[in-house]
């Protein structure tokens, strides 16, 4: 062979060896097991730990808010509409860093070596769902924040974990009395409250009936407690003993309330201009969403008016009407008055 | 040694040499995005340390018998963005707002106007609504306007059936596994951006602090280990469905067999498995 054939088969020979030393030396082993791949990488990639853990894995530790949310609208199972734990409190498991390109399958744990966040801010934690937005569809139960809440949290009345519970300052119960027990009790009031229990101007008192029987026994204990106090109800209310209260305030409940219709034309505009925000405690016809919150339907504008003005004077404080009540001017007070004072008794 | 770091430092050389030739050959850019990346290979390799050797993963998972696909209702979608935190977070998916693996476009048709609006979390003033670029929010913008119609579609890596971004990849880093996710080998993957710029649905974005591509994986770490993609896992309204069609009784199954459903962009025939109900002639 000639020598120059010889020569170039040798280098030949010589990089096919480098070629595939270099092959060997960079190619992985798995490359092309599968495809045109590293098929370790899929293994590598799955190994991750997850970080959410899912709700179940909360109810162990923490059976009062899982049992709480597990009844609530948040936990919609049948419609597939579920607010999970870790949406509004962050992953409950995290992943040691991550140096370079190493998959972690290891890191901390909540509540070993993991902190959970409590949302301070609830009106941005429950308003990412619930703020009124463009393209949010409809079956989206939503509030103008800042109509509905005024400057509050949310928490503030709803239950963070069934927000179809309201807090329990807001909430009263009294157990049904006698109503006949309770007219013979009731004599004294008339001078005040008006021989119905419907007021008229030239009495002092706020018309009490129709009015939510809880309302009024809180109401009345209040008076007695003196979380509560007017100089004229103080004094009556203690001569009511215990015992009579929830039979007087079911009389007063079950008496009908009287509407003074005349101001019923102002209504319309007076909602557009203040009612918004309290329609959704004292309805738009001013009965009351809740049985243990005040009916404002029927009752005297003056008295309604001088409420919100004690409210957000301080003599009398609610920690929802008192924020409410200071936020109004003079002209919406008045405002609001008049329209509930005109609304339709139940 | 164990095989793990073995393997490591089995990458370290290869990365070193293949940072040498492509200096040597290529000059440019992939040198010197394959040079920069190894130091930090380097520290990876140090801090594999004996004493916690990595678990071999879901070692009773078979790729074999799964066929995953995913579904969105855009009609039930409320924007709350949960599942773009929840993304981040279970992902370490960079803590800005332009870096994302899934993402949620808000379309309005304002009274009048023929074209819509889009905007996504990304936008300025959603940013500025939510005050940081780590908490995601729509803004209500359009409270004043007068809205025609609106919706919200929830977006992710489609995971194509003939995947384009796969087939520019030069080195073998992306590919499609045999149970239908695309996911990216990042010890291979050299940051080219070629598939960054095939995908037709902009589903890829280019990793600034490892200097490689990253994407949507379904969130395959937790598929294959019984669990659902954490986006699917937080969505409050069921809008994301998430399974296995070899499974008849699966959600998504279900889901595909009771709806109308399309994907997007069908013309450029990638076969997207993300399979939409209830959007519009402009959403792509
Ligand atoms: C093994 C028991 C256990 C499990 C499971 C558990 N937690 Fe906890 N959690 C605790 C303990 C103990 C604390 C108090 C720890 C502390 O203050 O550091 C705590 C604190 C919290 C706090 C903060 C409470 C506060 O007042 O500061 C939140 C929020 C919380 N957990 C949520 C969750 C969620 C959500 C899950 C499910 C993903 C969960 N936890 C699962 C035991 C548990
Ligand atoms: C819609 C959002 C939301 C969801 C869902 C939710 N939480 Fe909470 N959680 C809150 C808020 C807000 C607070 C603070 C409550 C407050 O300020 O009154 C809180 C407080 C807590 C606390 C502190 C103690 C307390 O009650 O104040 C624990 C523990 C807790 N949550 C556990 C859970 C668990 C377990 C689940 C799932 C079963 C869950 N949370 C679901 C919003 C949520
Ligand atoms: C991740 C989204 C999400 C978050 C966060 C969230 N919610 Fe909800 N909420 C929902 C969904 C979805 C429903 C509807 C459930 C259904 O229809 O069964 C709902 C229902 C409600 C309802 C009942 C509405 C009705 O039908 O009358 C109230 C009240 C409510 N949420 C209040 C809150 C409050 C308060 C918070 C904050 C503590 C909050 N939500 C946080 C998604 C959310
Ligand atoms: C001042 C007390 C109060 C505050 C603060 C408050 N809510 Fe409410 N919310 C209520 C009451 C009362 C209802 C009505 C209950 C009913 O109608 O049965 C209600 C109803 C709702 C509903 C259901 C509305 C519907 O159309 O059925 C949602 C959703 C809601 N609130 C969300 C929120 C969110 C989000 C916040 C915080 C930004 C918040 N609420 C703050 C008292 C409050
Ligand atoms: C001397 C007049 C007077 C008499 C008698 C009187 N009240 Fe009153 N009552 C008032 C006045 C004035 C108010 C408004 C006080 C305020 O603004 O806090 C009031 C308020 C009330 C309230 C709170 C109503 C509300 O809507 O918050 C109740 C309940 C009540 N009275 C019950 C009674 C009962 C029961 C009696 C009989 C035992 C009675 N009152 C007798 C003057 C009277
Ligand atoms: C979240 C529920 C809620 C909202 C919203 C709300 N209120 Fe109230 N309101 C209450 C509760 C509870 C009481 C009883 C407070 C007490 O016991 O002192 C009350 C009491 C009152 C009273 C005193 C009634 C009486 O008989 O003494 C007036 C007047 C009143 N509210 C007016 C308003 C007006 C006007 C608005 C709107 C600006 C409003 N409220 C919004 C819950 C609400």
């Amino acid at each position: 062979m000639p020598k120059h054939i010889v020569r170039l088969l040798l280098l030949l020979a010589g990089f096919a060896i480098v070629a595939i030393t270099v092959r060997n030396h960079v190619v992985d082993k798995s490359f092309y097991k599968i495809g045109h791949y590293r098929a370790d990488a899929v293994a590598e990639i799955a190994q991750d730990k997850p970080k959410f853990q899912g709700s179940a894995s909360c109810e162990s530790c923490h059976a009062v808010q899982f049992t709480a949310w597990s009844k609530s609208i948040h936990h919609s199972t049948d419609v597939g509409k579920v607010v999970k734990c870790e949406v509004c409190h962050g992953p409950g498991g995290g992943r040691d860093p991550d140096p370079g390109y190493v998959h972690a399958a290891t890191g901390p744990v909540h509540p070993v070596n993991l902190k959970l966040a409590v949302p301070t801010d609830s009106r941005t934690t429950c308003g990412v769902c619930h703020e009124q937005i463009a393209a949010r569809p409809l079956q989206q139960r939503q509030v103008v924040i800042n109509d509905h809440a005024g400057t509050q949290q949310c928490t503030l009345c709803h239950d963070a974990h069934s927000p179809q519970t309201f807090n329990g300052s807001l909430v009263a119960t009294a157990a049904p009395g006698n109503a006949v027990a309770g007219k013979s009790k009731a004599g004294a009031c008339a001078a005040c409250h008006g021989a119905a229990g419907i007021t008229n101007a030239s009495l002092p008192g706020p018309t009490l009936a129709g009015q939510n029987q809880a309302y009024l026994a809180a109401a009345l204990t209040a008076y007695k407690t003196g979380k509560r106090s007017n100089p004229i109800m103080t004094g009556m209310a203690a001569t009511v003993n215990s015992a009579d209260i929830n039979n007087i305030t079911s009389y007063f409940s079950s008496l009908r309330c009287e509407t003074s219709a005349s101001i019923a034309a102002q209504a319309a505009a007076a909602r557009k201009a203040g009612a918004a925000m309290c329609t959704n405690c004292h309805g738009t016809n001013g009965v009351s969403t809740s049985s243990s919150w005040p009916n404002l339907a029927g009752q005297s504008k003056d008295y309604i008016a001088a409420a919100l003005k004690s409210y957000a004077g301080g003599q009398r404080s609610n920690v929802i009407m008192t924020t409410l009540a200071k936020s109004l001017s003079e002209p919406e007070i008045d405002k609001v008055a008049a329209y509930y004072a005109g609304a339709t008794c139940k | 040694m164990d095989e793990k770091e073995k393997l490591e430092k089995q990458q370290a050389g290869r990365r070193a040499f293949l940072g040498c030739l492509g200096g040597a050959v290529a000059g440019g850019a992939v040198a010197v995005t394959a040079g920069s990346v190894l130091p930090k290979q380097a520290l990876a390799a140090a801090a594999t340390t004996p004493e916690s050797p990595p678990a071999p993963a879901a070692k009773a998972y078979d790729p074999t018998k799964h066929k995953w696909a995913f579904g969105v209702d855009a009609t039930k979608c409320i924007g709350c963005l949960r599942c773009v935190e929840a993304c981040k977070l279970e992902n370490e998916v960079a803590l800005d707002a332009h870096h994302f693996r899934t993402w949620v476009e808000r379309y309005v048709y304002l009274d009048g106007e023929d074209t819509p609006h889009v905007d996504s979390q990304a936008d300025p003033v959603n940013i500025a609504a939510a005050g940081t670029e780590r908490d995601y929010r729509f803004s209500n913008r359009y409270k004043d306007e007068k809205v025609d119609k609106a919706f919200f579609v929830p977006k992710l890596c489609n995971h194509c059936t003939h995947p384009a971004c796969v087939q520019v990849c030069p080195t073998g880093a992306t590919f499609k596994t045999e149970d239908g996710a695309v996911v990216i080998d990042h010890t291979y993957c050299i940051g080219c951006q070629y598939c960054v710029q095939a995908c037709p649905y902009g589903a890829r974005f280019f990793n600034p602090e490892k200097r490689v591509t990253d994407k949507c994986t379904w969130c395959y770490h937790r598929i294959t280990k019984g669990l659902m993609p954490a986006c699917v896992e937080v969505c409050p309204v069921s809008a994301r469905v998430f399974g296995d069609r070899n499974d008849k009784e699966s959600t998504i199954s279900k889901f595909l067999a009771d709806n109308r459903v399309e994907v997007l962009k069908p013309e450029t025939g990638n076969a997207p498995n993300v399979f939409y109900v209830g959007i519009d002639k402009d959403v792509s």
